[in-house]
């Protein structure tokens, strides 16, 4: 089968997980699908480099997490403690479908926001896209222990913020 | 004794079989242990709840256009120019060339009725240029303006061969030297409701874009180049 027709084909299959991993990393439900949006123009730009053989999730869920900490990294430190309030304030305007603007999933997306970016990333990919540790030390490149432990300071603070 | 890591890693199911077996004993013997069990899990099925709607909400469409229909990147050849030598072409995406053939299939369906001066004739299975647009790519520079037909870029392709983009009234395309004609080897009409040279000004018709830069080899002619060309007759 033609393999072009076959990548984009399994790339709209993985759309639904793009989109809650991007709702993992986001501010709110825009800035979730604005992400998952220029993830998939990148991995159209660069399908050429993924493997066939090798796992498109790990690839594409790479291809989002770079781009989500170049958006991160080019947000002031300041605007992001400054805004929060005003956010949700504009999270109960969303005119999005019911689901998205549920307020369940505005309650998590706003405990995961509270997070250090660093444990964010890492709760994201184990506890909720259900990623090993192992493909998630790979895929952010870093050493296992140090997916463990933040991993570990990640889930204790999201205690306190969702509940038991 | 358990860690953090460690109890963590075992209500992950990570560990291996050996040490979860042990890990699970120390949790059975310890209330404190087994409650914090109990919290974590709690706390992750809250979380995880909410962001597994969206596996079941519809995408929005949106989103699925941008994989149906993903848009070339449009060129800027004096930016190429400026990186080539960091730059490398990159191929014509597969969808692009078949996207292209069906253009030139579809309009040239609705474009070739039996007139003299249609623009395209079809002739051993290939389309030419004919009438005004045969006449405008063999005598036309891209400084000429335009009458019906204006052109674009001028190059030579990986085999050679000049090739000349151009546009014409709602279409624009590509058009290459093939056994002294001008073989199209694409023809785009623009967008409903948009003349073609409307368009042309923001740029290159995207999908022309994608074909012209998988088909160039090195850099278009210059604008002396492009005279000399013609006064060789575009061999």
């Amino acid at each position: 089968m033609n393999r072009s027709l076959t990548f984009e084909h399994e790339l709209a299959a993985m759309l639904p997980r793009l989109r809650r991993f991007a709702h993992t990393l986001s501010r709110n439900g825009s800035d979730a699908d604005d992400l998952t949006q220029a993830a998939i123009e990148r991995a159209l730009r660069s399908k050429a480099q993924w493997q066939p053989g090798t796992r498109l999730d790990s690839w594409l869920f790479r291809i989002m997490r770079n781009l989500w900490i170049d958006t991160v990294r080019s947000r002031s430190r300041k605007e992001r403690f400054e805004t929060p309030a005003e956010e949700l304030e504009q999270l109960g305007e969303d005119p999005r479908g019911a689901i998205e603007a549920s307020l369940e999933l505005q309650r998590v997306m706003a405990a995961m926001e509270r997070l250090p970016d660093e444990q964010r990333e890492v709760v994201a990919l184990i506890l909720i896209e259900g990623f090993g540790y192992r493909e998630t030390a790979e895929m952010l490149d870093l050493p296992i222990g140090t997916v463990s432990s933040r991993l570990v300071r990640g889930r204790t603070a999201l205690l306190e913020l969702v509940g038991m | 004794m358990v860690t953090d890591e460690t109890f963590f890693a075992w209500l992950d199911g990570e560990l291996d079989p050996q040490e979860a077996d042990r890990v699970a004993a120390e949790v059975a013997a310890d209330p404190d242990l087994a409650e914090r069990a109990r919290q974590h899990r709690g706390m992750q099925s809250r979380l995880k709840g909410p962001f597994d709607s969206l596996l079941e909400a519809p995408v929005p469409e949106p989103l699925l256009a941008a994989v149906r229909n993903p848009e070339p990147e449009i060129i800027d050849f004096a930016a190429a120019q400026r990186s080539r030598e960091t730059r490398r072409w990159t191929p014509l995406p597969q969808w692009a060339a078949v996207a292209a053939t069906l253009a030139v299939g579809i309009f040239v369906g609705t474009m070739v009725p039996h007139r003299s001066n249609a623009p395209v004739e079809v002739q051993d299975g290939k389309v030419y240029a004919a009438a005004a647009l045969d006449h405008a790519l063999n005598t036309q520079l891209a400084s000429t303006p335009g009458g019906d037909v204006r052109i674009g870029l001028t190059f030579r392709d990986q085999r050679g061969a000049i090739c000349r983009s151009f546009t014409q009234t709602a279409a624009s395309g590509l058009a290459c030297r093939d056994n002294g004609r001008w073989q199209v080897r694409g023809l785009f009409a623009a967008p409903e409701g948009q003349a073609a040279p409307y368009r042309m000004a923001g740029g290159m018709d995207p999908i022309l874009a994608a074909m012209v830069e998988a088909a160039v080899a090195g850099e278009p002619l210059d604008a002396n180049q492009e005279r000399a060309a013609q006064a060789n007759g575009w061999r």
